[in-house]
């Protein structure tokens, strides 16, 4: 066989090696995630998914050990933390009492019919991703237990992820945290809407169209109607917005669920249709509705021009809102 | 090398990776101080290359990289990619090393620091993202220190269960 004289075996070994993993890389990313990628990846899920439950079931207690040793420290701090929270709470649910019973007169004036709950799986996180770089959780539920890829993934603090991958026992959810998924998002206070995205363990950025809008610390962040079901919450301002070059004003915001600690999640049986969303996917700057040509010039109409039912829009600036884009490799 | 120290070093090595990355993957889901865990299995590769033949430890190093990537989301052969490096870097450097464990923590923590280093910068030329991570420098240096921490366990177990001890340790008495 031919070698290069100045090249050792264990080089040339080296260097098929390299070549072999660059050939593997291109192949996976031009099947996105599926083909034999994807079924070589279900494959070991299932094979290693009996024994992460034995070794996570023996290990939980021992990490849980040191887990709440560290908590101690922290424990005054968040006692006075959730005392404050019980009475802001309280206040909030007598208010949405009284909103409630508004709500049910209205629809009965109306004669609607109030939206049916979504379904939801309960499930426990049985593993983490293999690298600090990897912002996924796999959950013991699959789909025998009815979840299916793209369903959002909640806990009691708000949105957590999404499903990006199924086996027959256990799913695969990436975190809002992963800095290649962006969120359409909506402020509560406001109705304002905006897109939020996840840079890792820093918090989440937050880019708002409108930019007279203004965000205040401390507003809550919910999902507007996209790939999520709209309401949920997904994170809180921790500054006032501030106008970027460009068109936009950005600030940033914190989950408002414990993305890293999380144990227990529901997985919604929500899921979007996909027609509409892939175009928007891997957008950097949402799409702009240009007007059509014999569409009345600014100031003659008040009408907004028209645009694709499955392109929500921002309010009032005529500009849309992306959905919250996907990954180039989910699956 | 006989038959049998032969089969005992592929079942040290299967078991060991396979061990290694079911531990990654479960045991740090809450165990995480400073929110980072350490790269067992990159660490585990630098023990086994340590003391097999070399091309032995390069398809090693690429077959847990490979079984890491199946594990994650990542692009299949990054991870691969990143261990081959590691296996590779020891073969070339371990004859300079010595079971001294003053010159073993900073060259693992080296070694470790650079290959996620290196996988950050491979995951981002392949659109992952992974420079995208505000956390970067923490995400990279912690788990270096607590691969260290751990080297001193783990280097001299894979000197003992690959049966070498006495050939690579000459200063034992």
């Amino acid at each position: 066989m031919w070698r290069p004289t100045n090249v050792d075996r264990p080089t040339g070994v080296f260097i098929g090696l390299v070549v072999l993993s660059l050939v593997l890389v291109t192949v996976d990313l031009r099947a996105s995630g599926v083909g034999v990628g994807g079924t070589m990846r279900e494959g070991v899920q299932t094979v290693f998914t009996p024994v992460q439950r034995v070794v996570s079931a023996a290990t939980r207690p021992v990490a849980g050990f040191f887990e709440d040793l560290s908590d101690i420290f922290s424990l005054r701090g968040e006692n006075r933390r959730l005392r404050t929270e019980v009475i802001e709470l309280e206040r909030r649910l007598e208010e949405a009492e009284i909103l409630e019973i508004r709500i049910a007169e209205l629809e009965a004036i109306l004669s609607l019919e109030p939206p049916d709950e979504l379904d939801s799986v309960v499930a426990q996180v049985l593993a983490v991703g293999v690298s600090e770089f990897d912002h996924s959780r796999v959950i013991d539920r699959g789909r025998t237990d009815g979840i299916t890829v793209d369903m959002p993934v909640v806990d009691e603090g708000g949105l957590i992820g999404r499903v990006v991958a199924v086996t027959d026992e256990v799913a695969r959810v990436r975190l809002i945290t992963d800095p290649s998924i962006r969120v359409a998002v909506r402020v509560e206070r406001t109705g304002e809407t905006g897109v939020l995205t996840g840079r890792g363990s820093a918090p989440m950025v937050l880019e708002m169209f409108n930019r007279d809008a203004a965000v205040v610390e401390g507003d809550i962040l919910i999902t507007a109607d996209g790939r999520f079901p709209a309401g949920i919450a997904v994170a809180r301002v921790l500054e006032p917005a501030r106008s970027e070059v460009g068109f936009s004003l950005r600030t940033i915001a914190e989950p408002t669920a414990e993305v890293t600690r999380i144990d227990f999640v529901r997985v919604l049986a929500f899921t979007r249709d996909r027609v509409g969303i892939q175009d928007l996917e891997d957008l950097e700057r949402p799409p702009v509705i240009i007007p059509a040509e014999d569409a009345p010039a600014e100031g003659e109409s008040d009408e907004a021009p028209p645009v694709e039912d499955e392109v929500p829009t921002g309010e009032g600036d005529g500009t849309g809102v992306p959905e919250d884009t996907g990954e180039g490799a989910g699956g | 090398m006989n038959t049998a120290l032969k089969y005992r070093r592929v079942a040290v090595v299967v078991f060991s990776i396979v061990i290694a990355a079911v531990v990654q993957t479960t045991l740090f889901v809450h165990l995480r101080p400073f929110d980072a865990a350490p790269a067992l299995v990159m660490l585990v590769v630098i023990g086994l290359s340590r003391h097999l033949s070399a091309e032995f430890a390069l398809l090693t190093g690429f077959s847990a990289g490979l079984l890491e990537d199946l594990l994650s989301q990542s692009a299949l052969g990054l991870w691969a990619l990143t261990l081959t490096t590691v296996a590779y870097v020891v073969v070339r450097i371990r004859d300079r090393m010595e079971e001294d464990f003053s010159l073993l923590a900073p060259f693992v923590f080296g070694l470790t620091l650079g290959a996620i280093a290196l996988f950050a910068v491979l995951g981002t030329i392949f659109g992952e993202k992974t420079l995208a991570d505000a956390g970067l420098v923490r995400k990279i240096l912690v788990p270096s220190i607590y691969n260290v921490a751990l080297a001193g366990a783990v280097l001299p177990f894979f000197t003992w269960a690959l049966g070498v001890r006495a050939a690579t340790n000459p200063y034992q008495t």
